[in-house]
């Protein structure tokens, strides 16, 4: 179904390929587009009963270059709501998170500024998608240091609160 | 003549400081016992990091003053005052240490921002921070929106009650004393808190599709950040993620219940509902509400920015909403928000300007501060308009009959004042960083009135010197100036006292 969908859209309409940060951006000028975006996907996959998976969509640096694996900080995350149909978000792997690198997927669809019909919410709604780099784990440092500062400075504070029950104790 | 604190004095502070700071690392045994579960090793030991210094701080001041102090008013003050300042600091500690913050002003800022409950951030790749430190951003909200303070004051009977009371920014008691109200507000949260778990979680299970732990991490960090008005989110489009009408309603409820006084909660609780009809701050509330949600919506119409009723209604109520209760929840991106000018931006700033209630976990002006003032500006234009002599009546109903004597009228339009001082400082520390009017006055009142919604200006990379602005009208909006009036005089006494 998706894919004689997909078939019909292409047929009549070129996606432009845009990033998220200009969805974001200036939404209205893409209102009603078949666009193309290429990004992480990221949170959760929101299965629904109507059967649509809701998720985010983010098309930062994050995304190539995480930054548990040394990628620079670079500003906050820039992301998109994406309605994906079930059938399309069957095999993905899980969403992006804490030690995880989301599937990174290109999206074709068309994007709704303000949707009447969802009470004016903004979002992507996939028609085809295409996954670009499968998900991954990252990995995340430990903190050696902090954790057996951390325990010393447990050890000093019951010192300290002993001392301190023995001096209340004596007045 | 100014006196110069003496060792008994700082003896006082210290005792009273001490124990906020062990409750407060007992409240950072949470995020530990979370880390440890997710097995998120990093956010562990900085969390261990965090609780130690928080123990050794505690366990010290409360060394140096073994016996119960006699905390005066100016003591109380400036234990307020200094932990507000200090428990973020400490508080900072995870943010630092997790590769999400560029440096240590910005994870104080989100610290700061967490536990005033304004919900201004930061932090950078939002997407993939370790649940537990999610969680801990949202507790921050949770402490700070609650009040440390009276949680020391449940924990710890003590003679310094009243003044730390009062200097956390609360106002009447509820009940007959100092630590049964404090109990009372904690149980109230909890409350909240219980019930809300259930319906957002269900909602987010069921509507949203999430799996059900996921449903409930979302449930409790959104129900963190709406009772206690604070604004964080665990993921970075905020309420916008849930793409859902049922989550945003059940969202603004809790919201709603946050901007309420725990007066009007505890009226409710005792089935008192002449209260809500007669409460002068709540139907001053009701009011500012409703006009400042309809400049919005005009303005919202007027500049086609939705297409239709529903879209209007939705997205226009919802924001409005998260103004005016100061939480900061937003279903439109920040860029967008900043193009929502004339009425609309009117209609959102006056909002945020004038707040929730008095002794609730909003900021802003206060309705209390807001209908008292225009009951006083009436009542003088009332004298005015009647035959001499005539007696104008000043009663007024909050909770009980009470008086507006001249005094009081005058505490409220200095406040209130402060408030628009406050605001106006703000908004020209950003002029002169070269931000727009309008964009400026906006972040400024957000930060001002401990709101938390933006148009773009705060965030990573923001200037130093606006960002530190933006800490300290947190901090004096959620302390409501006295108690840092109170403690600049202490320094003041310190360097200049005999």
């Amino acid at each position: 179904m998706s894919l004689v969908l997909l078939a019909l859209v292409l047929a009549v309409s070129t996606p432009v390929p845009v990033s998220g940060a200009e969805l974001v951006a200036d939404g209205a000028a893409y209102d009603g587009e078949l666009v193309v975006v290429e990004g992480e996907l990221v949170g959760d996959y929101g299965r629904r009963g109507d059967g649509t998976v809701w998720t985010q969509l983010n098309d930062d640096p994050y995304v190539y270059e995480p930054v548990a694996e040394g990628g620079p900080l670079r500003g906050g995350n820039v992301g998109i709501g994406v309605r994906i149909p079930a059938e399309l978000a069957e095999d993905l792997d899980p969403p992006g998170g804490y030690r995880i690198r989301g599937p990174v997927v290109r999206l074709t669809g068309t994007w709704r500024y303000h949707d009447p019909a969802r009470g004016g919410e903004s979002y992507l709604d996939v028609v085809a998608l295409e996954v670009v780099e499968p998900g991954r784990t990252v990995p995340k440092p430990l903190h050696p240091v902090a954790l057996v500062v951390g325990v010393l400075l447990l050890v000093v504070a019951f010192g300290l609160w002993r001392s301190y029950v023995a001096e209340r104790d004596r007045l | 003549m100014l006196l110069r604190p003496d060792v008994d004095d700082f003896r006082a502070i210290a005792f009273y400081l001490g124990r906020i700071f062990l409750v407060v690392a007992f409240a950072g045994v949470l995020p530990l016992l979370w880390a440890s579960l997710g097995r998120e090793w990093g956010p562990f030991a900085s969390f261990l990091l965090m609780i130690g210094v928080y123990a050794v701080a505690g366990t010290a001041m409360i060394r140096v003053a073994p016996r119960e102090q006699r905390l005066d008013w100016g003591h109380g003050m400036v234990v307020v005052a200094v932990t507000w300042l200090v428990v973020p600091a400490i508080g900072a500690i995870p943010f630092l240490l997790s590769d999400h913050w560029g440096g240590p002003l910005d994870a104080y800022f989100d610290a700061m921002s967490g536990l005033t409950t304004t919900g201004l951030s930061v932090v950078q790749d939002l997407d993939h921070l370790a649940p537990s430190l999610n969680f801990w951003r949202h507790l921050l909200h949770f402490l700070g929106g609650q009040g440390i303070v009276i949680a020391a004051l449940v924990l710890f009977a003590g003679g310094g009650a009243t003044t730390l009371y009062y200097g956390e920014a609360r106002d009447d008691l509820v009940l007959p004393s100092v630590r049964s109200t404090a109990r009372f507000i904690w149980s109230a949260a909890v409350v909240h808190l219980a019930v809300g778990l259930v319906v957002l979680g269900t909602i987010a299970w069921v509507v949203l599709g999430f799996d059900w732990k996921r449903s409930l991490f979302h449930a409790l960090m959104i129900l963190f950040a709406a009772f206690d008005t604070g604004g964080f989110s665990p993921q970075s489009t905020s309420i916008a993620y849930y793409h859902s009408a049922v989550f945003e309603l059940g969202v603004a409820v809790f919201m709603l219940a946050g901007a309420l006084s725990f007066g009007v909660h505890f009226a409710l609780w005792r089935g008192n509902r002449r209260e809500l009809f007669r409460n002068l701050e709540l139907r001053t509330i009701i009011a500012t509400f409703v006009v400042t949600m309809t400049i919005t919506m005009i303005g919202l119409a007027a500049y086609g920015v939705y297409g239709e009723l529903t879209g209007l209604t939705r997205q226009g109520f919802f924001q409005i909403l998260s103004a005016h209760s100061g939480t900061g929840f937003s279903t439109v991106p920040a860029a967008e928000l900043a193009r929502w000018g004339g009425l609309a931006f009117g209609g959102m700033a006056l909002a945020m300007a004038l707040g929730g209630m008095s002794s609730s976990t909003a900021g802003g002006v206060k309705a209390l501060r807001v209908g008292l003032t225009i009951r006083a500006i009436t009542d003088e234009i009332r004298a005015v308009l009647l035959p001499h002599g005539a007696v104008v009546d000043r009663t007024y109903f909050q909770y009980r009959p009470r008086r507006l004597t001249d005094g009081l009228a005058a505490t409220v339009m200095s406040s209130s004042l402060l408030y628009v001082a406050l605001y106006l400082v703000g908004a020209g520390a950003g002029i002169a960083y070269g931000y727009p009017l309008e964009a400026a006055l906006f972040e400024s009142i957000s930060a001002g009135a401990n709101v938390g919604l933006s148009v773009g200006i705060t965030g990573a990379g923001m200037p130093v010197g606006l960002q530190i602005v933006y800490l300290l009208q947190m901090w004096l909006g959620r302390l409501e100036f006295v108690a840092v009036f109170a403690f600049a005089g202490f320094l003041w006494s310190i360097v200049a006292g005999r």
